[in-house]
Order: structure tokens, then C-alpha cells, then sequence
């Protein structure tokens, strides 16, 4: 009998509800509570909902920053800096906070934490980490790893991440996580013991290498394209602001010269004299008010620079959904031919070419036992396919509904920050201008004065 | 300028005002420069108290005298001084309204010079004229060599030596102008400059050239002697004071020479700052074509930064126009000051030579030769003179610098009230609650 083959088309809809029963209904629920949770505030001060008790009014911070000698993997000696990480529990009655856990931990651990989370997570937009090297410096910030400047930004930053990780609905209920916090040595025995390197998707890592996916889900195309753009944008933004702060150090610091010049020049002046030399007090001044001026700046770079890197977190899930989505297209259309191939030999025509229809062609007609037991071999496949492409659907699903409610969580907190920022930004813009109106409105009066 | 006699002033005959020896001016009389047979005012008719002192029998100085103004009329010149400063003032000149000149063998610019004046030199109460950088270069000229122990105020510089500067933008021309205004009111300030023929002339001929062809084929007999043919004279040694006034000057175009660099390294900063920001700003517009609810917030942003950039472009225009040339031109003056000195050192030592001379003659005559005392006069004028313009160029030099410094500094409060204003009214639009899109 004729068997319309199957549409793989029709099999790759991850929207569309199978028809399969009760399985589904359940595994919904759960997702449901997971999505709640997510839609629940995240915010940086580490209060939890009911279900993270033991989070529950939990401090974390980062309170050090200490050189160390080692030893590595190669048993050669190594310089590294190692971060304090204190976590304190707040009671309830009085406010104050004791001290639970306290240990150190390296960047490399942080990175290990990390990827750890990337894979076991796939569909939470992960928080990332400070930068490894500094990058988009101006000419006075040291591109050096070691410079106290740096460490500390980079203390902040770390701090940030296991803020941002304690506020995460999801993830602040990882074990791994918990353990980073509490447990100091053979961490990063028990992480690796987890093998998630195995499971790690290797093709995340090829960023470029495309997979041709014939039904994708236009969100996530869109939400790609964003984050692309984002980072293009974030990226160009950093190191014009860069060559801004270059240029403005330069500005404020010649004025210093003036200074210096006043002063000489009052020394050959009767009544010009004090007004110069106290002018010249004044310029100094104002030279010297840009180092703070700029540090401040750093902060604000920092927080764009946070989110130039979660835009690659965006990019991964992304990424992920679209590799699940080509994984669901090739195993549908592997049962699409299997099926085709069963009925071909059932119905006894060769619609497709296979080498073994040829050979049989030309060596001679196989028995109908050996048929029968194609068959029956190829029914077997065509059973265990389908119930890969049901469950694989079934992730798929998952995913994109959990993926949708992190990326949900994920905008509105990026919202909510960016425009904190551009407040920020702009109140040390304005704080900026006053304080050259007064250098310059004492400037002038000690001109008057002359 | 033919025409009308000033209202109720009596004529004195056919001589018209420039026959009159000035005795502040030292000029002698010169023929009347054409056109202008007007009646003069009466000498006599003190209209002002300049005309006060004309009166004094001092000050007449026949026409012809070789030596300038005498030591005596210091005096008078320091009541002058204290009566300008007051509120009598006579003479307004204003240089303004530059046009553009298109002729077939060249393209200049010229400026309308617009005098009011009650002075008696002044056939009119108002006269308005063109002149254009070259007339003020030839009555600059003119006065340095007929008022030798003063000081002249400096020009612009005539050349554009700076790169591809156009000669006719309204910038250069603008700064040209405020230049050559502050040129002509600093003589109109000077008790004895604002009275010079010459300085007359320029403001009041309708035709300089054809008096500048005169002036050139008459030689002034106040021009021959004063132009000193000293070569040869070495100075023993300056007096303390001008050695000091010499010293200070030194010390002083130096540190403006400082202050001009450091100046001209901000402005190149600040160009520099300006470009980065002109890239800066659209960036937050790129991205806020992508946002959604952080759309307008950034569009804010960008905007904002728009216009502290316009206001720092404002900023250094005014610095370049306004500041940097006024330095230039203090520069120009104090190296106008010191060859004035070198003049005076040379008088002195004219008359210390002959002085010498006559000493070692040993001559039976007890009274010293007369050209041995006009030597002294001189010298002795000539100090005085110097003396009592640096006094009052020290006096200027005190308000320019007050005025120039207050201005910059007001330049700077007024590009950061700017941004200030930009960024205060951006931030009702970033705390604003959005609907989410």
C-alpha cells in the first residue's frame, strides 16, 4: 500500500504539541515552576525566593585580593593573584551577619565554575566573568595583569559574577556553585568528576561554522542577530571612549603648565602679582582633578563591558538552540529515509538508490527471508528513531521555553542595568562640569584681582 | 570733506588746523592735505582741556623747532594723562564693517574707520573712512618715525605664516579687525600720539595715497632729525631703570611666549578631544536603533553628547580668536619696547661721546657748545617721554591682561554651564519609566 512518506517538515515544528498524552502535561509543570522562578526579581543583593533556602539572605563578597607563588600543572613556578571569598548568612532579628564561609580562590577556578555552568545550563543566559587581560585601555591604564589597578577592578568584577550567579533563579541552586562557595580544596576534583567536559558540545566552540537549519525558529535568529550586533556596537563604543579619555587627560593636563608659568610671571609683576600666582594654584588644581575624574569613568566601562560579554552568553544560547534544532532536522530526516527504505523493500519498488538494491540488481534477487529480516531490522531503527525525535522534540521544547523565560529575565535585568549605568554615567558627567565651574569661577576671580 | 564749518566756531583765516604747530605733537607744519579748506577752529577757543594747555607759552614751539616737545611740557602731558583717564574723553575711533575688494591685479580687504571728535584738530565732529592693512602699516611707520622716544602700539602681523590660512575667511578677518580697532584706540589714548598729524590724516583723508605721495617727497625737517645717524655710539652703560624696564621686558615676552605655546597645546588638545567625541556620540545612537525600552535613553545620550561638543567647539574658536592674538600681539609690543630702549641707549650715548668730546677739548669756553645741550635735551626728553609711557603701558598692560585672563577663564565657565545644562536635562529622560515594548 502506498504510504505517504512521512513529512520531515511536519516532525520539526518544536511549537506544535505532539499528540502523545501525559508525559508531556507533567514535564510542563515542572517547567512552569522553573520559568516562575526565573520570572521572580533577580536582583544583586542575593535575596532568594522560598525555594532557595538555603541562599536565603546570603552576603557574598570578595573582600581581597593577595599574590601567591605556585607551582602549576607543569611544576613550574608560577605568580597568580588569589581572591577572598567570604559568604555571610544575615540573621533575621538583628540584621547583623556572621560569617559561615570563607576561602580564596584564583581566576582559573572562576573560569572552571563557569564553564561548568555553560554546559550544564545551556539555556540560562550565564553571567560572565570579568576580562581575562585588560582590553580598550587608554594610554595611562596599565595593560598589565598585575597592576593593583586592575586587580581591583577585577576583584569588583568577580564579586559581581557571584552576585549575579546568587541572584540567578536557576542557577543559585547548583550544587557545584554552593561548593565553589564552601568547600576550598578538591573543588575542582569534584567539578571535573562531574565529566562535563564530555558533554560539553564541541561545535559551541567553532563560533562561525554554520549549520544549514531549514526551520528555524525566527526569535532565536533575531535574538542572534542582536546579540552580533551588541557586541559590535558595545565594542566600538569601549574603544572610542578610550581614545576620549586619552584626549581629555591631555587637555586638563597641559592646563597644569599654566601653573607653573603664572607663578614665574608674578615674580616679575607688583600688583599683577598675587592674582597670577593665585590663579596658578588653581590650574594645578584643575589638572590634577582628572585622575579621579576618569577612575570614576573605569566603573562605567566596566558595566558596559559586562554586558559586551553577556551578549556572547546570548550568543551561546543561541547558538545552542539552533544546534539542537539541526540535530532535530537530522534525525528526522535520517527516520524520513529509513521509512522511505522500509517500504520501498516492503512494496518491493526501489525508489531510492541503495547499494544494496544494485547489488541485489545485479548479483541476483535476495530471498524473502532475508527481506523479512531487513525489514524487520529496519522497523526496529524506525521504532528507536522515533522515540529519539519524540524526546529530542520534547528537549527541544524544554529548552526553548526555559531558554525564552531566562532570555525574558535576562532583558528586563539588562534594562534595568544599562539604564542605571547611563545614570550613573551621567551624574559623573555633571559632577564633572561643577567642578570645573568652580576652578574656573576662582580662577576668575583671582584674575579680577589682579 | 569740503563743506561745512563747525557750528559756532569763529574762523581764524585761511589756515587750515594742520598749519598750526602742535606743541605736544613736535610735528612741524606740512602742507594741507587736499581737499580740505574748511575753516579751523580757533585755536583759542579751548574746547576741551587739551586746547587748555595749547594756550601756555611753553608749549609753542615755532614751527620748525628740530628738537621734540621739551622736558617742561612734561608736566602738562601728566595732567593730560590724569584727564584722559577721567571722563572728558574726545576722540572715539571705531574700525568696523570689513569688505571684501575684487580688483584685476589684486583682492583686498578694507575697514571703515569712524571718528567722532570734539577736538579742535578736527574740521568735522565725525568723519568715516576706508583703510586697509597697509594704510595702517604706513601710519604705524609714520608714527615711529615722527614720535621716536614713544612707544607705538603693535600691529597684527602682516603675514600669515601658519599653514593654509585664508586670508579672507571671516574669522581672520574678524580677528584682523578687533586687532586693528584696539591698534587705533590705544593710540587715541596716548596724549601725544592721538595728536599726531599723521594719525590725523589717516583718520580724516579721504585720499591717503595722494598724501602719502606727498608725505614721501617732502622730507619733514622733524623727520630728518630726528631719524638719529648715531652708528658708531656705544653705551657705557643703561641707567638702573631702563636696565630694569629692560630686564622686566625680556622676562615678560618669555612668559608670554610660554603662556602662547601652552595655549596654542590646549586648543590642539582640545581639537583633538573634539574629534573623538564627534564619534563618540552617534555610537549611542547605533545602538539605540537596536534597543527597544533602552532606545530612547541612549538616543538622549547621544544627543547630549552632540551638544557638549558644539560647546566645546565654541570654546576653542573664541580661544583662537580672541585670546591667542591678543598674546601675540602683547609679544609684538614688548619687542617693539625694547628697540625703543636701544633708540634711547643710543641718544644717551650721542650725548655721552660729545659730552666726552668737549671734556677732553678742555676748551677755555665755560658754557657747554650748544649741540652738546640739544644732545642733553634730547636725552633728557626722551627718558621722560619713555618714562612716562611705561608707565602707562604698564597701567594697560594690567587691564589687558586682567580683561584677557577673565575672558578665558569666563570661556571656560560658560562651555561647562553648557554641558552641565545638557547633562542635568537628560536625566528626567533616563530615569522615566518606559513601556516595555
Amino acid at each position: 500500500m502506498e504510504q505517504a512518506s512521512p513529512d520531515p517538515e511536519k516532525l520539526l515544528q518544536p511549537a506544535t504539541l505532539e499528540p502523545l498524552g501525559h508525559p508531556e502535561a507533567e514535564l510542563e509543570s515542572v517547567v512552569g515552576e522553573e520559568a516562575e522562578g526565573a520570572r521572580d526579581d533577580g536582583s544583586g543583593d542575593g535575596k532568594m525566593t522560598e525555594n532557595n533556602f538555603w541562599l536565603k539572605k546570603i552576603e557574598i563578597s570578595v573582600s581581597e585580593a593577595e599574590k601567591r607563588t605556585g607551582r602549576n600543572a607543569m611544576n613550574m613556578q608560577e605568580t597568580y593573584t588569589a581572591y577572598l571569598i567570604e559568604t555571610r548568612s544575615v540573621e533575621h532579628t538583628d540584621g547583623q551577619s556572621v560569617l559561615t564561609d570563607s576561602l580564596w580562590r584564583r581566576y582559573s577556578e572562576f573560569e572552571l565554575l563557569r564553564n561548568y555552568l555553560l554546559v550544564y545550563y545551556p539555556h540560562i543566559v550565564v553571567p560572565p566573568l570579568p576580562e581575562k587581560r585588560a582590553e580598550f585601555v587608554w594610554h595611562k591604564l596599565s595593560a598589565d595583569n598585575m597592576d593593583p589597578d586592575f586587580v581591583e577592578r577585577r576583584r569588583i568584577g568577580l564579586e559581581n559574577f557571584l552576585l549575579r550567579l546568587a541572584s540567578h533563579p536557576v542557577l543559585c541552586r547548583d550544587r557545584i556553585f554552593y561548593l565553589f562557595l564552601t568547600q576550598e580544596g578538591n573543588w575542582k576534583e569534584t567539578v571535573n568528576e562531574t565529566g562535563f567536559q564530555l558533554k560539553a558540545d564541541s561545535r559551541l566552540k567553532a563560533l562561525n561554522a554554520t549549520f544549514r537549519v531549514k526551520n528555524p525558529d525566527k526569535r532565536f535568529t533575531e535574538l542572534k542577530h542582536y546579540s552580533d550586533e551588541l557586541q559590535s556596537v558595545i565594542s566600538h563604543l569601549l574603544r572610542v571612549r578610550a581614545r576620549v579619555a586619552d584626549r581629555l587627560y591631555g587637555v586638563y593636563k597641559v592646563h597644569g603648565n599654566y601653573g607653573r608659568v603664572f607663578s614665574e610671571w608674578s615674580a616679575i609683576e607688583k600688583e599683577m602679582g598675587d592674582g597670577l600666582q593665585s590663579a596658578g594654584h588653581h590650574m594645578d588644581v584643575y589638572a590634577s582633578s582628572i585622575d579621579d575624574i576618569l577612575e570614576d569613568e573605569e566603573h562605567y566601562a566596566d558595566q558596559l563591558k559586562e554586558y559586551l560579554f553577556y551578549a556572547e552568553a546570548l550568543r551561546a544560547v543561541c547558538r545552542k538552540h539552533e544546534l539542537m534544532q539541526y540535530d532535530l532536522e537530522m534525525a528526522a530526516q535520517d527516520l524520513a529515509s529509513k521509512k522511505q527504505q522500509c517500504e520501498e523493500l516492503a512494496t518491493g519498488t526501489v525508489r531510492t538508490f541503495s547499494l544494496k538494491g544494485m547489488t541485489t540488481k545485479l548479483f541476483g534477487q535476495e530471498t524473502p527471508e532475508q527481506r523479512e529480516a531487513r525489514i524487520k531490522v529496519l522497523e526496529e531503527q524506525i521504532n528507536e528513531g522515533e522515540q529519539q525525535l519524540k524526546s529530542k522534540n520534547l528537549e527541544g521544547r524544554e529548552f526553548v521555553k526555559n531558554a525564552w523565560a531566562d532570555i525574558e529575565r535576562f532583558k528586563e535585568q539588562k534594562n534595568r542595568d544599562l539604564k542605571e549605568a547611563l545614570i550613573s554615567y551621567a551624574v559623573m558627567q555633571i559632577s564633572m562640569c561643577k567642578k570645573g565651574i568652580q576652578v574656573w569661577t576662582n580662577a576668575k576671580e583671582c584674575f579680577s584681582k589682579m | 570733506m569740503s563743506g561745512r564749518p563747525p557750528k559756532a566756531l569763529p574762523s581764524t583765516g585761511p589756515h587750515s588746523l594742520r598749519d598750526m604747530p602742535h606743541p605736544l605733537a613736535g610735528s612741524s607744519s606740512e602742507e594741507a592735505v587736499g581737499g580740505d579748506s574748511t575753516p579751523s577752529p580757533d585755536l583759542l577757543m579751548a574746547r576741551s582741556f587739551g586746547d587748555k594747555d595749547l594756550i601756555l607759552p611753553n608749549g609753542g614751539t615755532p614751527a620748525g623747532t628740530a628738537s621734540p616737545a621739551s622736558s617742561s611740557s612734561l608736566l602738562n602731558r601728566l595732567q593730560l594723562d590724569d584727564d584722559i583717564d577721567g571722563e572728558t574723553r574726545d576722540l572715539f575711533v571705531t574700525v568696523d564693517d570689513p569688505k571684501k575688494h575684487v580688483c584685476t591685479m589684486e583682492t583686498y580687504v578694507t575697514y571703515r574707520i569712524t571718528t567722532k571728535s570734539t577736538r579742535v584738530e578736527f574740521d568735522l565732529p565725525e568723519y568715516s573712512v576706508r583703510r586697509r592693512y597697509q594704510d595702517f602699516d604706513w601710519l604705524r611707520n609714520k608714527l615711529e618715525e615722527s614720535q621716536p622716544t614713544h612707544l607705538i602700539p603693535p600691529l597684527p602681523e602682516k603675514f600669515v605664516v601658519k599653514g593654509v590660512v585664508d586670508r579672507f575667511s571671516e574669522e581672520f578677518v574678524e580677528t584682523r579687525r578687533k586687532a586693528l580697532d584696539k591698534f587705533l584706540k590705544r593710540i587715541t589714548d596716548h596724549p601725544v600720539l592721538s595728536f599726531n598729524e599723521h594719525f590725523n590724516v589717516f583718520l580724516t583723508a579721504k585720499d591717503l595715497n595722494m598724501y602719502k605721495k606727498q608725505g614721501m617727497a617732502l622730507l619733514t625737517r622733524v623727520g630728518e632729525s630726528v631719524k638719529h645717524v648715531t652708528g658708531g655710539y656705544k653705551l657705557r652703560s643703561r641707567p638702573l631703570e631702563f636696565a630694569a624696564i629692560g630686564e622686566y621686558l625680556d622676562t615678560f615676552a618669555l612668559k608670554l611666549g610660554t603662556i602662547d605655546r601652552i595655549a596654542q597645546r590646549i586648543i590642539k588638545e582640545e581639537i583633538e578631544y573634539l574629534v573623538e567625541l564627534r564619534e563618540y556620540g552617534p555610537v549611542y545612537s547605533t545602538w539605540s536603533a537596536l534597543e527597544g525600552e533602552l532606545a530612547e535613553p541612549l538616543e538622549g545620550v547621544s544627543a547630549c553628547i552632540g551638544n557638549c561638543s558644539t560647546a566645546l567647539e565654541e570654546l576653542t574658536d573664541d580661544m583662537t580668536e580672541d585670546f591667542l592674538p591678543v598674546l601675540r600681539e602683547y609679544i609684538l609690543y614688548s619687542d617693539s619696547m625694547k628697540s625703543v630702549l636701544k633708540k634711547r641707549d643710543h641718544v644717551q650715548a650721542e650725548y655721552e661721546a660729545k659730552l666726552e668730546a668737549v671734556a677732553l677739548r678742555k676748551e677755555e669756553r665755560p658754557k657747554v657748545p650748544a649741540d652738546v645741550e640739544k644732545c642733553q635735551d634730547r636725552m633728557e626728553c626722551f627718558n621722560a617721554d619713555l618714562k612716562a609711557d611705561m608707565e602707562r603701558w604698564q597701567n594697560n598692560k594690567r587691564q589687558d591682561f586682567r580683561q584677557l585672563l577673565m575672558g578665558m577663564a569666563d570661556k571656560n565657565i560658560q562651555y561647562y554651564e553648557k554641558c552641565l545644562m545638557a547633562w542635568e536635562s537628560i536625566i528626567p529622560l533616563l530615569q522615566e519609566k518606559q513601556e516595555a515594548k
